[in-house]
């Protein structure tokens, strides 16, 4: 799929995520004294972990860690496997001309098409960033297409269903992440409308056709789209785990007490986390200490910004678009989020 | 990651989950038990997704060398955009980004793995209880037409703990009367308490372990059993003794405790 949407001769630092390649000088070590120098390091935390960690954890402790690290994974990964499925399938069956018949020809207007196509279409957020890509390739309005990028992820069924799940007894966590979210995609397009510059964005190549077959094509995309959503998905189980055991109830009720600095700290773990959206809710649900509100905003937050979106609109769009769009999603989807977690919850 | 190495970790990752689901019956543990009408179809998704890639390299491999073995003619017709394109990315100095290869953070999906296998790690005990101890953790609410009224003859009424504290809540802000001196038991786990005492606990699953609240209830009384076993605990509910109606603290006074082996499903 992405094969489809792919510009040529881009480096995208979707391959090698966190950090993308070019913010590191690039390692010329022979693979041998890589793997010495690894084997080093390995030996170096065994030693210290041994040292100075083995005797203050407790076993209890790190049995309710691998617990609760393993029923994060297995809980979100359906929903990770048909999310991945149904936004392959998108890929691979919906004609790229499907777009530009639905969208309005004036970017004011087709900003909350936008958003809309993105709520009833289930896309991964890694996918949505190329598939904005070659929205804009074929000569839909920026504006819309980040639209799209922003609501596909965050506001589409798929993920609705996750989240109600995760929060059973409280569709208001649902009905509150749906309006945050798209609030955040169709406010932050037309900003885009307004106030974009044309030489902050790099519009990608038009595609070129690959001779893919179509179920090749959603075969592919799937698999990549696991591989890449169920390590970060791991990343943030491990974290979320260690939140829950490792950290001393009484710090959550100090952060928890103060106004604003709850929604603020899950905005930014969301950030660090950079769990697929079609997980959190899992992850989002097992923080009972925060409030509604702080979880929400780690709702809304996550699928819009996150490590490995920084990194892939960065390489998909140029630098000098991520450092002005990253910025305005975020403030944007905090001010949302606790605005309607306010109303809402 | 080659393509090879996903294709396997895709059917591992399945197998594992059809394993916990199907197999060992561990997923209770982690999930809820309705849970397993996702887990087993999403295990079986993954085993056949990557089984279908590990058939189609293999029909390559085999077109490679059949196409090696003519020599020429096959350039047109074999696909080799897979295999190649991954090999001529090892360097790292290619150009974009080609889809065989997987990204390194997959390499991770290997840890949930491990976890179920090597440390099969079991169900929340009273680590996690006596976390939670701070937060109490609010009392379920009754059912809509309300609890029913008790039997007050015959032997002790088996109630889960959450009916317990609702009753027993209801009872401090209500009716005391209407609970007393009813016989009940009750199953969970042993949780010593912070200057003497236990309690006899359950956690509360809204989703999956990682949100699960405790529900203990205090036993007053019985000699403590060992911390995380098992019992079924007989008694009367305890009336608070301050004046306070609403403690937010829920008491039994034990008449006997029994050891039983772990339920099924040990969460509520």
């Amino acid at each position: 799929m992405m094969a489809m949407t792919e510009p040529a001769g881009l480096r995208t630092a979707d391959d090698d995520l966190l950090p993308p390649a070019d913010w590191a000088p690039r390692r010329t070590l022979a693979p041998g004294t890589r793997a010495a120098w690894i084997f080093a390091l390995l030996a170096l935390v065994l030693v210290s972990g041994r040292a100075w960690a083995a005797p203050l954890i407790d076993a209890r402790a790190l049995d309710a860690w691998t617990t609760v690290f393993v029923a994060i994974c297995v809980q979100a990964l359906p929903f990770l496997v048909f999310g991945v499925a149904l936004s392959a399938a998108i890929t691979a069956f919906v004609p790229p001309t499907f777009w530009r018949r639905a969208l309005p020809a004036r970017p004011a207007a087709a900003v909350p098409v936008a958003g809309a196509l993105g709520a009833v279409l289930p896309g991964c957020e890694c996918a949505s960033v190329p598939v904005a890509g070659g929205l804009m390739a074929r000569g839909v309005a920026p504006a819309a297409a980040l639209t799209f990028l922003l609501a596909a992820p965050a506001v589409n069924p798929v993920v609705l269903v996750a989240t109600a799940v995760a929060f059973p007894g409280a569709p208001e966590m649902v009905a509150g992440r749906f309006a945050a979210s798209l609030l955040v995609a169709v406010l932050a397009g037309w900003a885009w409308a307004l106030f974009g510059k044309g030489e902050w964005l790099r519009v990608p190549s038009p595609p070129h056709g690959a001779g893919e077959g179509r179920w090749e094509a959603f075969r592919q995309a799937m698999r990549h789209d696991i591989m890449h959503a169920g390590g970060f998905l791991v990343v943030g189980g491990a974290a979320a785990a260690t939140i829950n055991v490792a950290v001393p109830a009484a710090w959550v009720d100090g952060v928890a007490g103060v106004p604003w600095v709850p929604v603020l700290v899950l905005a930014l773990l969301a950030v660090l986390m950079s769990i697929c959206s079609e997980a959190d809710a899992f992850v989002a649900a097992s923080l009972t200490q925060f409030s509604p509100t702080a979880r929400l905003a780690f709702l809304v937050v996550g699928p819009m910004v996150d490590l490995k979106l920084i990194a892939l609109q960065t390489g998909f769009f140029g630098r000098r678009f991520a450092i002005r769009f990253v910025p305005l999603t975020l403030v944007l989807a905090v001010m949302a989020s606790s605005l309607v977690g306010g109303v809402l919850l | 990651m080659t393509r090879s190495a996903q294709n396997l970790l895709l059917m591992t990752v399945g197998a594992a989950v059809l394993w916990i689901t199907l197999g060992s019956g561990e997923y209770v543990n982690y999930v809820k038990p309705g849970f397993r009408y996702l887990l087993a179809p999403a295990g079986a998704a993954l085993i056949a997704l990557g089984a279908a890639g590990l058939r189609r390299e293999w029909r390559e491999n085999t077109a490679h060398e059949d196409a090696a073995r003519e020599g020429a003619g096959h350039d047109g017709t074999v696909r080799h955009d897979e295999a190649r394109g991954a090999a001529a990315h090892d360097g790292g100095h290619g150009h974009g980004h080609d889809h065989s290869r997987g990204p390194r953070v997959a390499w991770l999906l290997c840890l949930p793995v491990l976890a179920i296998f090597v440390v099969a790690p079991p169900a929340l005990g009273s680590f996690t209880a006596s976390r939670g101890a701070g937060r109490a953790a609010p009392p379920p609410a009754p059912p809509a037409q309300g609890f029913g009224p008790l039997p007050r003859t015959g032997g002790p009424i088996a109630m889960t703990m959450g009916e317990f504290i609702g009753r027993s809540y209801e009872a401090q802000t209500g009716d005391p009367a209407s609970f007393t001196g009813v016989p009940v038991r009750l199953t969970g786990f042993v949780t010593p308490r912070e200057g003497g005492g236990w309690q006899v606990t359950r956690l509360k699953m809204a989703c999956c372990a990682g949100d699960a609240i405790p529900f203990p209830v205090i036993v007053r009384g019985l000699p403590r059993p060992p911390a995380d076993s098992w019992v079924q605990v007989d008694g009367t509910w305890l009336p608070p003794t301050s004046g306070k109606a609403e403690t937010g603290v829920h008491e039994l006074r034990g008449s006997s405790v029994r050891r039983v082996a772990k339920p099924k499903n040990p969460y509520e």
